[in-house]
């Protein structure tokens, strides 16, 4: 069993224009560490379109019929001052909630124990009827009720570590007490939403840390907030919106966050995983906007989704080497 | 704007600035204030290893009432030396570090200018006059207008 990696060629196409922080080279630097000898056990499959059965679990169809009535044929076309389209974006957007579903069926269906989506568009701004924050589709929420739909699943959680707040996947979740969402995200920034007192039915965990905070206050939210959440809450697959924003040189928000903080991170979330739900998790990218802190970070985070096969591996031979040895020695 | 997510502060700081040595004295450093726009010196050794910086606040706090004398006495402090009166460990950035979050962090501490440092060595100043030219510079860059209509 390895880690599978979805990503499509028409994620690089959905052009935001000049100097847009969300670009192409965000996906490009990813996949460029990714097809390093250290990730070679990566499985790497194409990311299909979604259905508009997918996305119509969460999105209204008018939402989805506008989002492509106002793709322009050359140029941009600007929802609003910060979510801009262009010719390929539709596609990127259908192959980005694509590969969530694409990825939660194979690990439902227990080809891999887990999953990255490298892909872009982000989504978890994105509300049921409306695009912004640079997405389009909400690619978590998605691929969660397709979990439920098809995977017949009761529980899924979803947690969000980007250092913006899921507002979209939050409003998509909080009167479902099927879903959990756990959020970190620095206080007041975009979009506003994320208060501690924004809790659903129960089921909305926000963790809003104060400019500045780094891998004391992750570990605190952590211990305190998001394991026993989780724990509580028993998911049969967690999902994972895995925004790398939050480092300390990333340009859009002040969180101080390091590589080593996301694969300690990644590695906690995967030892629930391992207790809750035989380690089904589906990670996918959201922001991240300084280039190598984004590589270096989605690296630490994949290779510690991928390490925890290994020690599988190595659970697994020892127990076989104890039942020999205890054939041995009745 | 996207342009100015891009910056670092090494563009946009002064490199090799003005430094003084923890034995400068007060009056030179009045001196060094009088002269030019500074809103503080690093104060660094012969390596250029910082250990302080010396703002015109902690000139002032040299004639502040203390128990050494019931009025300041003026010639008296301005041959003190810099060590006397710097703030030890100061802030410092990194010239990597993107120069919106240098912004955040003049305001968050309302200070005017931070030393910055590599490797442990002074290597530039970073001022507010020195953000404000990098937005300018950022602004001058190409924008999507928002709500460009789509082609027809």
């Amino acid at each position: 069993m390895t880690t599978l990696l979805y990503t499509h060629p028409a994620c690089l196409e959905h052009d935001t224009g000049f100097g847009h922080p969300e670009c192409p080279a965000r996906l490009t630097a990813i996949l460029n560490v990714l097809k390093t000898t250290p990730f070679a056990a990566l499985e790497w499959r194409d990311a299909p379109q979604a259905t508009d059965e997918q996305l119509t679990r969460i999105h209204t169809l008018a939402h989805v019929e506008r989002l492509f009535a106002r793709i322009p044929r050359h140029g941009h076309y600007a929802i609003d001052g910060d979510t801009v389209i262009s010719p390929q974006s539709g596609e990127a957007a259908l192959r980005s909630a694509g590969a969530v579903c694409a990825a939660v069926e194979a690990i439902l269906n227990g080809e891999a124990n887990n999953a990255f989506c490298a892909i872009r568009p982000p989504g978890h701004h994105a509300e049921s009827h409306q695009a912004m924050g640079f997405c389009l589709f909400n690619n978590a929420a998605i691929g969660a009720a397709h979990a439920r739909q098809i995977g017949g699943l009761e529980r899924v959680a979803v947690i969000d570590f980007d250092v913006h707040h899921g507002n979209g996947t939050q409003a998509a979740f909080e009167h479902d007490p099927g879903y959990l969402y756990i959020s970190t995200h620095q206080a007041h920034i975009y979009p506003g939403t994320g208060r501690r007192d924004e809790r659903g039915v129960g089921n909305i965990i926000n963790i809003p840390l104060m400019a500045n905070s780094g891998a004391a206050e992750l570990r605190q939210a952590w211990q305190q907030d998001i394991e026993p959440a989780l724990r509580q809450f028993q998911p049969q697959l967690i999902l994972i919106s895995a925004g790398f924003d939050a480092h300390y040189l990333d340009p859009l928000a002040g969180l101080n966050f390091s590589e080593d903080d996301y694969a300690w991170l990644t590695r906690h979330i995967l030892a629930v995983a391992q207790d809750c739900c035989e380690g089904r998790v589906v990670s996918m990218l959201e922001g991240g906007y300084n280039l190598p802190a984004l590589a270096a970070s989605v690296a630490a985070h994949v290779k510690a989704l991928m390490e925890i096969h290994r020690m599988a591996q190595r659970s697994l031979i020892k127990d076989i080497l104890e039942r020999q040895k205890a054939k041995r020695n009745p | 704007m996207y342009e100015f997510l891009h910056y670092q502060v090494r563009d946009a700081m002064t490199a090799d600035p003005v430094a003084i040595s923890p034995y400068t004295k007060l009056r030179e450093v009045e001196a060094l204030f009088e002269a030019h726009d500074f809103n503080g010196v690093p104060v660094v050794d012969d390596q250029w290893h910082l250990h302080g910086i010396l703002t015109k606040f902690d000139l002032l706090k040299a004639f502040c009432f203390d128990a050494h004398a019931l009025v300041p006495h003026y010639d008296e402090i301005m041959e003190q030396t810099a060590e006397t009166v710097m703030t030890r460990t100061p802030v410092s950035v990194e010239p990597q570090l993107p120069l919106s979050r240098l912004l955040q962090k003049l305001i968050e501490m309302r200070i005017k200018s931070l030393p910055v440092v590599e490797n442990g060595r002074l290597v530039g100043i970073i001022a507010r006059e020195d953000v404000l030219k990098a937005l300018r510079r950022a602004a001058i860059q190409h924008e999507i207008p928002a709500h460009e209509e789509p082609q027809p």
